[in-house]
């Protein structure tokens, strides 16, 4: 035997190649667990600091009849975000705060698109012309690119659920995986 | 997760010193205790003098579904140059907030947030309390704070009759050029805004 045995049947040059793209593909995970997290800690944010304005907006969508339950939603909904982009950032339970995350965001996406197509049809104008504040915390957008955006992070958290994310991650699960998995 | 989050949400909500009191309701209707909401599909910003009277009618139908009474810029320009209202016995509320307050107000308004109520409310009730006539704005247009203000007030105490809405509300009142005072209560009145 002459040189160095290729390791686990692999030639040094592919093994090499095949960590740097792991690296890349880690990499690439924790910049979508910060950029959703953060993302989620600032819009939070943006809403907290103001919830009567908040509460206005979420009034719009007519999504309860209850004084209380509209004011729990907007009273909470953006601490919510807060907390679950903090833990994403941190690397604090990852897979959960995603999918409370993809939770949130469905839900909010399918209401925002149907008070476009209310706002559409009331203006007379193209569906991506419809431009309004969705309570979003990004303040008026366009609907066609708030709908872009929202896909997007939605396949991020999706991405993140499926397990990925965990580097420099500080506690990834919280609850410890069972022996023998 | 779900669990731990919303404890948390409500908990922050619950410390934060802007947070909602889940308890109350913001938007009353002024007859049931559902929550108020304004016209889902309301349209694009008008221009136009027809759909500027459409719109005025809509607000006015609006203030008069809550048990208030509207009133449109000319009455609101009248009670302003009433001799009354340097005697205080005609009082304008300003109900858009302090930081719009603060930025420019109809002048001897005096300010009275629905949404905090509690920060104002002593030093508007009795000048209310005095007045024979009680003119209630806030931005105009969609805006209901007026109104909620209004409610607030007459639940106070203050009677239905006397309390009056200016449906136009600020928007309109700077739109025409009328005068400003900026700052806190009985600053000097600045000239009217330009657009």
């Amino acid at each position: 035997m002459n040189g160095v045995a290729p390791r686990d049947g692999v030639a040094p040059e592919v093994a090499g190649a095949g960590s740097w793209r792991a690296n890349a593909f880690a990499l690439g995970a924790v910049a979508a667990r910060w950029l959703l997290g953060g993302l989620f800690v600032y819009t939070g944010l943006e809403k907290a600091a103001d919830p009567v304005a908040f509460l206005k907006l979420v009034r719009q969508y007519d999504l309860v009849q209850s004084a209380y339950l509209l004011n729990a939603i907007a009273g909470a909904l953006p601490w919510f975000e807060v907390f679950c982009g903090l833990l994403l950032v941190t690397g604090v339970a990852v897979r959960g705060a995603a999918a409370a995350l993809v939770g949130v965001l469905i839900p909010f996406t399918a209401v925002v698109w149907h008070r476009a197509l209310v706002l559409q049809a009331a203006r007379g104008i193209p569906f991506c012309a419809v431009k309004f504040n969705c309570g979003c915390g990004t303040g008026e957008v366009f609907i066609c690119g708030k709908l872009l955006e929202n896909f997007a992070l939605v396949l991020l958290g999706v991405w993140l659920i499926a397990g990925c994310g965990r580097k420099w991650s500080w506690r990834y699960s919280v609850i410890p995986p069972a022996a023998g998995k | 997760m779900a669990v731990a989050g919303a404890a948390f949400a409500f908990a922050a909500n619950e410390l934060s010193p802007r947070g909602l009191d889940l308890a109350r309701n913001y938007f009353p209707s002024g007859a049931g205790s559902s929550v108020a909401r304004p016209n889902a599909s309301a349209p694009a910003p008008v221009t136009t003098a027809t759909n500027e009277n459409s719109a005025a009618a809509e607000i006015d139908q609006r203030v008069r579904d809550k048990g208030l009474q509207p009133l449109d810029r000319l009455q609101t320009e009248r009670l302003f140059h009433d001799p009354r209202y340097d005697d205080g016995l005609i009082v304008f509320v300003d109900a858009r907030g302090e930081d719009d307050y603060h930025d420019g107000h109809i002048p001897g308004a005096y300010e009275l947030d629905p949404f905090h109520p509690d920060k104002d409310m002593a030093n508007v009730l009795a000048p209310c309390q005095i007045a024979v006539q009680v003119v209630v704005y806030c931005t105009g247009g969609d805006c209901e704070d007026a109104d909620s203000a209004a409610l607030l007030l007459r639940d106070a105490g203050i009677s239905r009759e006397k309390l009056f809405v200016y449906g136009g509300g600020f928007t309109d009142w700077t739109d025409h050029h009328l005068p400003v005072a900026r700052g806190e209560r009985n600053s000097p009145a600045a000239p009217a805004q330009t657009k």
